[in-house]
């Protein structure tokens, strides 16, 4: 594992999350506002985008991490016609843009809600045709142990799933924050911020059983594939890597089952918001650290065809 | 002007000596660790009892054949494909080449390649391969691993003639599928050579890689 | 980063001036060249190539391995530095009239030449005194860089006060100003050539007229290749010529314990036979051959042949005197003198059948008896060796075995046959030179040795280490050396017994070496004199084979403080007194251009002779030597500027060449130089002269004797085939990496060949040991660790360790790290005294110590830090 590989997971997960938070967050202010109206979202959700573009923007500049040559780097985007990788770059690059300009404008209230809607939505879009791009760029065939359903599988997986457990993190520092400077608000912010932990706690646990059966079904894939390297990608999660691969699951299924569970139960339960907080929190260290051993493993055990 | 360049190759007269594969570290000047022609050792067979004499150990099919490989300079070349900048591209003769000062080195054409021909040089941070020695062709000179081989093992040319004198196998185990890329590549099996796929044999080196 | 640290090293730690430095680095596209963001390879490639184009010249290489290839190298010379190479372009390719193609080693030659590891000043030891000082630290001491006179002055006083001290014969190895001085020990005992030093000639004749030229060789039917691999020992044309054969419609059968890659290419059919078990397998063909022919319903043997030319063969063609069962066909037969079988405890028991042999040799009677029956019925059979299977103790018989056999079945002196030693410069392609070089005109004459103490190779540590050799029968000689000097043929690499001769470097007073990297024999020493390599002389003439001649210039100025080994032995010889220094010999130039003025060339009627080349008064005064001028076939300036020229041949040519073919029609019109004039299957003098050298009695017969440490001693109980602690056979073979122990430091060259050990898949299984694995190879002598191939090229029950890689001792771990073969090999003395290289017994375990690096990524030898 070199240095290039670490770049690469920080980057995918890092920018993964970003387009997640943003998707999920724009869902939650979506039928926030339907609830409570646009205030009241706002207050919810504003702080949380805020911090939504330090995170994509860490991630960008971690892919640098990757390049032998970064001075090049503006060149990237010169093959949109046949390169996926120009495609993930060019759309990175305007997620970001996009997304840090409704953000401003959401910050400010510039324009009119529905420009700003707009610009939301065609954000989310780019964001969503970013990380497909992200997973195209690994449908290799020679690469059979990501060339599979898996890959797309999974990023959206992880998108989604660390999207939602940061959006839900975000909103319990938000509370915390808010209850601290203004409490008549956050009585009213409260009630928003469960009903959104236990959405997010729900999308979780889905999303835990998509990962369950994606992983073992892509396992078996390539255990019984014709091509030897298939295989031998597979038997290196069975022996060098087992142990980390335990790891990944276990911590996945404490994050966003178990703890994803009782986060949903307490968040249910008014009064419990403390208790709520801390197992959001738990909830998505344990799956942040879970998703980046997966996406390390992602990248330690793929092995190339042919010569 | 030439429409696709190619190799032949006769891997029933390699030997595997390697010494196409020194003449091009030679002629570029490349470092250990990167290495723009591969040499494949690939082997199978073993040990049965003699059925006369069953505490005596007899070779069963015992065979080796190797493999001298450069890049394919593909006719859909996986790097070409996948390149973010364009420095990987496609000349009219069919030569592949990097234009270093365009490239990253984000190694996604190391990732694509089948045939390990993009190699990613630490020192400069960017992307290396065989160029098909296209400086030496412009004088009318043959690539260095064709006039190095001691076996008269390699020629290259305008791949149509290649493949009109020589046929059309594109690869043995363990090349990748041809059809993949095409490689521009026509080659004369060895009489034990196994079909793509197969995994009949094995690459006998320590690493089992080549 | 590996590969960053190893060129940063590189580039950083080497050469010359600062300006040829930043020259070399930019033409082996290092830092100096790429810091300007100059893309790597493909514009460094142009650059050169552009360079190519306007400046620089191609200039004639030596390639100096002695390999026998000795193929065509051309360097491209840029302002003094060497920017790439290339080989033979001096004429169209074809199969008939081939370039000197050379291998991957001749194409390494520039990264020797200015590898970073070159030796660049005299250096001592830094504990060393005289008397040797701290002796033990020899090997792992600090260097220390020293002038050139203060070396010359210390090796010269160190002369003088050990052989006053300890009187003649305390020198080991020498040059001509040693022998002038003092007088050296030198050592004796065939290397290369096995038992076939003392067999060839006393047997048959001259190993230089064996075998047939390479088109004959195309009219061969079948060509069995018994323990030869021309691909990788005589790295070149050899190979081509054997496709040449094969492509003409030659059937070709290997004979061998490992599935070459000569077998790979050229092989319908491999015989797996264990190393040093030769001789049985030929004796029980001989029986095969014997029984089952019948000259009128199937005639196997060439019964004009055997009772024209042989004596031996039975009782009817013995010499005077000598008992009537002491034939060859008695032995293989197992009979007694009146023709019975021969009962248990007689010598001729038992009968060599091929169930006899098969248990030794382990390949199947049935098949040793098909074998015999095919090259018996086949005609016509070039039955072809490369010596490696008399490089095995004992084996003496092995090379009068395998005549017996070629006489029998008609190769001898015949069409499309050919027998005997396909090897080095003449494989695939035997003949006498079509250019016969001049003589080199040197006005000196070598002083004489008076030191007239030889000893045997097997013996040579020892004899440091207690003071006794063998010289003949009776009992061991004294001696007493106190100083060795290894000034040539790296001795202390290539010699059997290697730990011991560690030891023996550790005792004397006084140890020297030249050469122009820390070998194994410089980094045992005291003081170290860096020599120039063969591109930084002139004088570099030879014959790569029979059809060409080579000459090389002088490419580059000598490095840094190297010096010449002749001026080094010249100024010894000053100091020692032994020189008068207004008689000096005469330039390297001169002698080249003597010998090539002196060269002639055969002309098309493959009789008469012309010389080779022209030469007027200007080439005289351009080469600024003298000479007469001459005409000849080709302008001497061209030659020059080529580095070759090769005599064109084409079918039906007047240079063909049938060895023995005038004596196989008229035997006594055209005798041999044995002692009878005929072919010795019965061979007093061989018998004679082995046995008198005080080591083994052998017969005249081949009779077999099994070796020591050959496949018998694996056991300790042979009757009931129990397994003794070294269960394994070890063999050593020619390696791609190196030519015997050159090359072994290029790291390319490292690269490409990693120097594994061979193991057979039953073997390592029952060993716990996968592919890749390192593992622990013990012998009597000591252990070594190496990554291990595990493949079914090898016969079970026997291990391949490349020969010639440089011994790397860990004194922590106890084992040497490279792979040494010769620190596992131990000196053993049998028969005549040659080196049993192919002949010991090892285990083979799995290392359970630290790691391994490839052998690539291993520091380079640099003694001094950069001044």
């Amino acid at each position: 594992m070199t240095g290039k590989e670490w770049a690469l997971i920080t980057f995918t997960i890092l920018a993964q999350m970003s387009v997640g938070a943003f998707v999920v967050l724009g869902i939650v202010h979506f039928f926030a506002a339907r609830k409570a109206g646009d205030e009241q979202a706002d207050r919810l959700s504003d702080m949380a985008l805020l911090a939504i573009g330090p995170v994509l923007v860490l991630g960008l500049l971690a892919s640098f991490g990757h390049l032998g040559n970064p001075v090049n780097a503006p060149k990237a985007i010169s093959n949109l016609a046949s390169s996926w990788l120009s495609r993930e770059i060019f759309s990175s690059v305007t997620f970001a843009v996009l997304g840090a300009a409704f953000a401003l404008m959401q910050w400010r209230k510039i324009a009119t809600p529905a420009l700003r809607n707009a610009i939301a939505w065609l954000a989310a879009l780019v964001g969503l045709f970013l990380v497909f791009s992200m997973s195209q760029v690994y449908m290799l065939q020679t690469q059979p142990a990501w060339d599979t359903f898996a890959t797309p599988v999974q990023f959206f997986a992880t998108t989604f799933l660390l999207g939602s457990l940061a959006i839900g993190s975000a909103f319990v520092a938000n509370y915390a924050y808010l209850k601290g400077k203004d409490p008549d608000c956050a009585e009213a912010q409260c009630s928003l911020v469960r009903v959104a932990l236990k959405w997010i706690a729900l999308a979780s646990i889905v999303i835990l059983g998509v990962e369950m059966i994606s992983l073992p079904l892509q396992l078996s894939l390539l255990a019984s594939s014709p091509s030897a390297v298939a295989q031998a990608s597979a038997a290196l999660l069975f022996s060098q890597f087992a142990g980390l691969f335990a790891v990944r699951l276990v911590l996945v299924f404490l994050g966003a089952g178990l703890l994803a569970l009782f986060v949903y139960r307490y968040a249910s339960q008014p009064g419990s918001e403390s208790l709520m907080g801390t197992l959001a929190y738990s909830a998505f260290a344990l799956v942040l650290f879970s998703e980046v051993v997966g996406r390390f493993l992602f990248y330690a055990t793929h092995l190339r065809i042919g010569l | 002007m030439a429409k696709q360049l190619g190799f032949y190759f006769d891997s029933s007269a390699c030997t595997g000596c390697k010494a196409c594969a020194i003449a091009c570290k030679d002629r570029s000047s490349l470092p250990v660790g990167t290495n723009w022609r591969h040499i494949t050792d690939y082997g199978g067979g073993g040990w049965v009892p003699d059925p006369n004499h069953p505490d005596l150990l007899i070779a069963n099919n015992i065979y080796v054949y190797s493999l001298s490989t450069s890049c394919m300079h593909c006719e859909d070349p996986a790097c070409v494909n996948v390149c973010p900048t364009t420095a990987m591209y496609k000349r009219d003769d069919g030569i592949v080449l990097v234009d270093a000062s365009k490239c990253i080195g984000c190694r996604y054409c190391e990732w694509a390649c089948p045939y390990g021909a993009p190699q990613f040089s630490e020192e400069k941070g960017v992307m290396t391969k065989c160029d098909f020695c296209q400086d030496l062709q412009a004088q009318g000179l043959d690539p260095a691993c064709v006039d190095a081989c001691p076996m008269r093992a390699l020629e290259f040319g305008e791949l149509d003639e290649l493949r009109a004198k020589y046929g059309d196998v594109q690869a043995v185990d363990p090349l990748p599928d041809p059809n993949i890329t095409h490689p521009s590549f026509v080659m004369t099996p060895h009489k034990n050579s196994q079909p793509v796929g197969s995994g009949n044999g094995k690459i006998l080196t320590v690493s089992g890689k080549v | 980063m590996t590969e960053k640290n190893f060129l940063t090293k590189t580039l950083t730690e080497t050469m010359l001036t600062r300006r040829s430095f930043l020259k070399w680095s930019a033409a082996l596209g290092g830092t100096a060249a790429l810091a300007g963001g100059v893309s790597y390879g493909l514009k460094v490639a142009q650059a050169t190539a552009e360079k190519a184009a306007s400046e620089g010249e191609w200039v004639p290489a030596a390639c100096w391995g002695n390999c026998g290839g000795r193929c065509l190298n051309v360097a491209h010379v840029v302002d003094g530095v060497v920017t790439r190479q290339k080989t033979d372009d001096t004429h169209p390719d074809s199969p008939d009239f081939p370039q000197q193609r050379g291998c991957s080693r001749g194409r390494s030659q520039r990264q020797r030449v200015f590898g970073a590891d070159r030796l660049k000043y005299p250096m001592k030891r830094a504990h060393w005194e005289p008397g040797g000082g701290d002796k033990s630290l020899r090997g792992k001491d600090e260097w220390v860089r020293i002038s050139w006179d203060e070396a010359l002055d210390i090796v010269a006083s160190e002369i003088k006060r050990i052989n006053d001290k300890y009187g003649p014969g305390s020198i080991l190895w020498g040059t001509n100003a040693v022998a002038a001085a003092a007088g050296y020990v030198n050592t004796w005992g065939s290397t290369s050539s096995g038992t076939w030093a003392y067999t060839a000639p006393r047997v048959i004749t001259s190993q230089s007229n064996m075998g047939n030229d390479r088109l004959d060789m195309r009219k061969s039917k079948l060509i069995v290749m018994w323990s030869t691999d021309p691909i990788c020992s005589s790295g070149g044309s050899p190979a081509y010529h054997y496709l040449q054969s094969k492509k003409a419609g030659a059937k070709f059968i290997f004979v061998d314990p490992f599935f070459t890659n000569s077998a790979q290419v050229l092989a319908d059919e491999w015989i797996p036979i264990r190393p040093g078990t030769d001789t049985p397998m030929l004796l029980a063909m001989g029986y095969t051959l014997i029984t089952e022919d019948d000259p009128a319903t199937n005639p196997l043997i060439d019964w004009d042949f055997i009772k024209k030319n042989t004596i031996g063969f039975d009782n009817t063609s013995l010499p005077d005197g000598v008992e009537p069962d002491e034939n060859y066909r008695d032995y293989v037969l197992g009979l007694d003198a009146s023709g019975h079988p021969a009962p248990v405890g007689h010598k001729n028991y038992p009968a060599k059948t091929p169930e006899w042999a098969s248990e030794i040799c382990g390949v199947p009677p049935e098949k040793i008896r098909s074998f015999a029956i095919e090259i018996g019925q086949t005609n016509p059979v070039a039955f072809m060796q490369s010596d490696a299977l008399a490089r095995v103790n004992n084996a003496q018989s092995v090379g009068q075995a395998f005549v017996a056999i070629a006489a029998m079945i008609g190769s001898i002196g015949v069409s499309g046959g050919g027998f005997g030693q396909t090897r080095h410069a003449a494989a695939g392609n035997r003949g006498p030179n079509l250019i016969n070089l001049g003589s080199s005109g040197t006005v000196l004459d070598s002083p004489k040795n008076p030191v007239s103490a030889r000893i045997n190779n097997n013996e040579v540590w020892d004899a440091v280490l207690t003071g006794k050799y063998t010289d003949g029968v009776g009992p061991k000689k004294d001696i007493n050396i106190q100083m060795v000097y290894h000034t040539k043929g790296s001795r202390l690499q290539t010699t059997v017994g290697q730990a011991k001769g560690i030891q023996a470097m550790r005792k004397v007073e006084f140890a020297l070496t030249t050469d122009f990297h820390l070998t194994t024999g410089a980094r045992y020493s005291d003081v170290v004199l860096p020599v120039t390599t063969m591109w930084e002389r002139d004088g570099y003439v030879t014959n790569p084979n029979r059809e060409a001649v080579f000459w090389a210039s002088k490419v580059i100025d000598p490095l840094f403080e190297a010096q010449d080994d002749a001026w080094i032995d010249w100024q010894l010889g000053l100091r020692l007194g032994v020189y008068d220094p207004n008689l000096t010999e005469i330039s390297n130039l001169q002698q080249a251009v003597n010998r090539v003025a002196g060269a002639t060339v055969v002309k098309e009627d493959g009789k008469t002779t012309e010389p080779l080349v022209s030469i007027t008064e200007d080439d005289l005064k351009a080469l600024g030597v003298t000479g007469e001028p001459q005409t000849g076939r080709i302008p001497i300036m061209d030659f020059k500027k080529a580095g070759s020229y090769q005599v064109p041949r084409s079918e039906g040519d007047n240079f063909t060449f049938i060895a023995l073919k005038d004596f196989r029609k008229d035997p006594v019109a055209n005798p041999l130089d044995t002692e009878s004039g005929l072919v010795e299957l019965y061979c007093q003098k061989l018998a004679d002269d082995v046995t008198a050298l005080g080591w083994t009695a052998i017969r005249a017969i081949p009779a077999y004797i099994p070796p020591e440490r050959g496949y018998e001693t694996t056991f300790s109980d042979w009757e009931n085939k129990v397994k003794g602690p070294y269960p394994l056979q070890m063999y050593n073979k020619h390696y791609w990496r190196r030519s015997h122990s050159e090359f072994d430091n290029v790291l390319q060259l490292r690269e490409a060949f990693q120097q594994e050990f061979l193991m057979n898949p039953i073997d390592a299984e029952a060993r716990g040991i996968k592919n890749g694995d390192i593992v622990k190879i013990t012998s009597s002598e000591g252990s070594s660790i190496r990554p291990v191939l595990v493949t079914d090229r090898i016969m079970p029950g026997v291990t391949q360790l490349p020969h010639g890689a440089w011994t790397e001792y860990d004194e922590s771990l106890g084992v040497d790290k490279a792979g040494s073969d010769n620190y596992l090999e131990a000196g053993v003395p049998t028969v005549e005294g040659h080196s049993g290289f192919n002949s010991q017994n090892v285990q083979v375990e799995k290392w359970n110590g630290p790691g391994l690096a490839p052998d690539a990524q291993w520091p380079q030898r640099i003694p001094l830090k950069e001044a």
